[in-house]
């Protein structure tokens, strides 16, 4: 092995002398250890030490590129990764062959894609979240000479840990510019459809669709400086789950909407976001709808709420809600909005001070459907909903960030967030929170150095309780820095819980090398990237993360 | 054996000697820990990127207007900057408005085009445009949401800032903190002196 992998890397470095390769390497281990308030669960604990590695080499020459990519989780994945994901092997390998002349890009192997905003389809990969859902099959995309249309075809199997999910998935898209035919000035619009299949046996059960279809249709408008953005989507029946198994007599199909509304001018916008879902996920194997680990995802389904940088912010985190479920609960989708407002106060007056402020306001509600349920002998089920009606509330928030520079080497942030949350619709557990968080953000440049100290708090109703956290960042010079993080729950109801979720660590960087060396207690909750969440448990330990890439 | 690696590095050409060295080393040691085994073919690795200046890729992105561009075809006889951002990123938003306020005394110096490619997925694509003109930014604007570029061009995180001159890649950078931007324009600086 050892032998083999040496040899590997010298045959790359023979190969790169000659033509376009570039490799890219990521490691994340952890060392878990006990500490007096934390530890590592019982069946866990046969493992301390714990790394995901990821090597992704391609290599390029003329239209063609190679690609591969190496994963290794051994001796097994870090804590709450997908179960699917275990030991040493190829994940994904793909032959491209992109010739921009002609138009055509044809992809074999793995590859990753998206339609649309993503509700039809969207396959990609996301090593924090432990998602890897490319596609293993055909693609090609073709594009006319003056750019007015664009189609893809796609047929392939999903990756499902190193292994392939059972349905089969295509896809067909295009989209259409209009502005050319229509040729008025400031404006641009294109119209776009698509069309995604998922064919999976049904011998388990007869009802079980064997095809399960989304049809979506969008249009994009733009004139001067306003924007228009709407997309539907209809999903044929397909299966849903009761509690955890897919519920045998009940199939349904499946609706959503979104509309995206901005004004931009200089130093002010405001955009509006408004979405409806029903019973809208979409999966690539039926036995995995609602999966913890994302497995077999097949549609991109954020939620539109703010994402927030701030550690005390990202506790009672909103996660969309599409699914249609009877039991435990009865609930069918979602319903909501969400507004930003960004504005820019001119340097040299009163309020923007010498250097200028930035003011930005996120406003979004998020609700159930509003709906009857039904359910008959036999356990046969039906439901109604109301169009526009809002359900019950899930989640709002309203925060206010203030930035600035107090002098020509101190900014300055000031963020409030007021949010509601319902812990019983959203984790299905019970209650409600009501939380308030403050944060003052300081970044001061030295001569060659420079400090970062972030200030938070949280006043919370229910669950946590009060939070108090702080965060120490030192910048040496341009290739080292050390932090000091620590969260306080003071306020937890439970006293056992009152504890401090500290860190401690260096950071080296050069070019595009990163390494991480840290000490300390993970939080246990939800870990979001692009408003889609991992849960994660508590931890303590070593952790260790190395990036690299050329 | 990390410090003898390190050493081996500053003589960048000697990398293909220095493998063998490693080679050699590694089979006499006989080393079981996995982890080890990890760190050193990273260092392998580390040790190869260095011998040579990667391309841009053979990929098409769009701009915010909805046009295709394929970034291999950026003319990059004066030294092209690539930002990849988010509007979610703290850092990356900092790193671009703090180039934001300096671009005009940086142009007067130097000559150089920036391009802020926003890896938005659809959550948060929408706001790109309006970010955007609120903060006045005038860079080019590339949309990447299902980081097909970001991928091609082997970038884990964001933010990062690649410098391209005549076709290769003569710098990158990952991470942002106070300060770095003078790195940038130095490696700029460093390419229009070569020009």
């Amino acid at each position: 092995m050892r032998h083999k992998s040496i040899s590997i890397v010298l045959l790359f470095f023979s190969i790169k002398s000659f033509c376009q390769l570039s490799v890219n390497l990521e490691s994340n281990s952890q060392y878990y250890i006990d500490d007096n308030k934390i530890k590592l669960s019982e069946n866990e604990a046969d493992q301390r030490f714990r790394s995901n590695n990821y090597l992704n080499v391609n290599y390029k020459l003329k239209n063609f590129t190679v690609g591969a990519q190496l994963e290794s989780y051994e001796p097994k994945a870090l804590l709450n990764y997908s179960p699917a994901l275990t030991k040493t092997n190829l994940g994904t390998y793909f032959v491209n062959y992109n010739n921009e002349k002609a138009g055509i890009d044809i992809t074999l192997g793995h590859f990753y894609e998206q339609f649309g905003s993503g509700l039809a389809l969207r396959v990609w990969e996301d090593k924090q979240l432990g998602i890897s859902n490319s596609l293993l099959g055909g693609k090609i995309k073709y594009t006319d000479p003056d750019q007015i249309v664009t189609l893809k075809a796609l047929l392939g199997k999903q990756r499902f840990g190193f292994n392939l999910s059972d349905g089969v998935v295509g896809g067909l898209d295009a989209e259409m510019r209009l502005d050319s035919l229509m040729k008025v000035k400031d404006f641009r619009s294109s119209i776009g459809f698509s069309y995604v299949n998922k064919y999976e046996d049904n011998k388990e059960n007869s009802l079980y669709p064997k095809n399960v279809n989304i049809y979506s249709s969008r249009l994009k408008m733009e004139y001067s400086k306003f924007a228009l953005e709407f997309e539907y989507l209809y999903k044929t029946k397909d299966n849903i789950k009761q509690v955890s198994t897919l519920d045998p007599n009940n199939i349904f199909s499946g609706n959503a909407y979104l509309l995206n509304l901005s004004y931009a001018t200089d130093r002010f916008g405001i955009i509006a976001s408004l979405r409806r879902l029903e019973n809208f996920n979409f999966y690539s194997q039926r036995d995995q709808i609602g999966n913890i680990y994302h497995n077999s995802v097949l549609n991109y389904v954020p939620a539109l709420t703010k994402q927030y940088d701030y550690s005390l912010a990202n506790i009672y985190v909103y996660q969309a809600q599409p699914r249609l479920a009877f039991l435990p609960q009865k609930k069918s989708g979602e319903i909501g909005s969400q507004f930003d407002i960004f504005y820019k106060i001119k340097k040299g007056t009163p309020l923007g001070g010498k250097y200028g402020t930035d003011l930005s306001l996120n406003i979004s509600n998020w609700y159930g459907l509003k709906g009857t349920y039904r359910a008959y002998i036999n356990n046969i089920r039906d439901y109604k909903t109301d169009f526009l009606a809002l359900g019950e509330k899930y989640y709002s928030d309203q925060s206010l960030d203030i930035r600035t520079r107090l002098k020509d080497n101190w900014k300055i942030a000031l963020v409030l967030i007021n949010q509601f949350y319902n812990t019983y619709r959203t984790e299905e557990t019970s209650g409600e929170v009501k939380a308030q968080t403050v944060v003052l953000d300081n970044i001061y440049r030295f001569s060659k150095s420079s400090v970062k100290l972030e200030l938070q708090h949280q006043w919370a109703e229910g669950y946590h309780g009060n939070w108090a956290a702080g965060l120490l960042e030192y910048n040496f010079n341009k290739n080292w820095s050390f932090f000091i993080n620590d969260l306080y729950n003071y306020g937890n109801p439970d006293k056992e819980k009152q504890m401090h979720y500290y860190t401690g660590g260096l950071v080296f960087r050069k070019n595009s090398t990163r390494i991480q060396a840290s000490y300390g207690r993970q939080r246990g909750g939800l870990l979001c990237v692009g408003g889609v969440c991992r849960f994660v448990p508590e931890s303590a330990g070593f952790s260790l993360g190395i990036s690299t890439s050329y | 054996m990390k410090s003898r690696i390190l050493i081996n590095i500053s003589h960048r050409n000697y990398g293909f000697i220095l493998i063998l060295t490693i080679k050699l080393y590694i089979c006499h040691q006989k080393i079981k820990n996995t982890m080890l085994k990890m760190i050193l073919s990273g260092f392998l690795i580390f040790c190869l990127g260095l011998c040579l200046a990667q391309e841009v890729p053979n990929v098409s992105i769009t701009t915010l207007n909805g046009e295709k561009l394929n970034v291999s075809k950026i003319d990059s006889s004066t030294p092209v900057v690539m930002s990849f951002w988010a509007t979610w990123c703290l850092p990356c938003m900092e790193e671009l408005t703090t180039i934001n306020e300096k671009y005009e005394d940086w142009q007067k110096e130097s000559k150089f085009t920036i391009y802020a490619v926003s890896t938005d997925d659809s959550r948060t694509t929408s706001k790109v445009k309006t970010v955007v003109k609120s903060k006045g930014w005038p860079y080019t604007i590339l949309l990447d949401p299902n980081q097909t570029l970001k991928r091609a061009l082997n970038i884990n995180s964001i933010p990062h800032v690649i410098l391209v001159h005549k076709g290769k890649i003569v710098y990158s950078h990952v991470g942002y903190s106070a300060g770095d931007e003078d790195e940038l324009i130095k490696k700029i600086k460093e390419c229009n002196s070569i020009h």
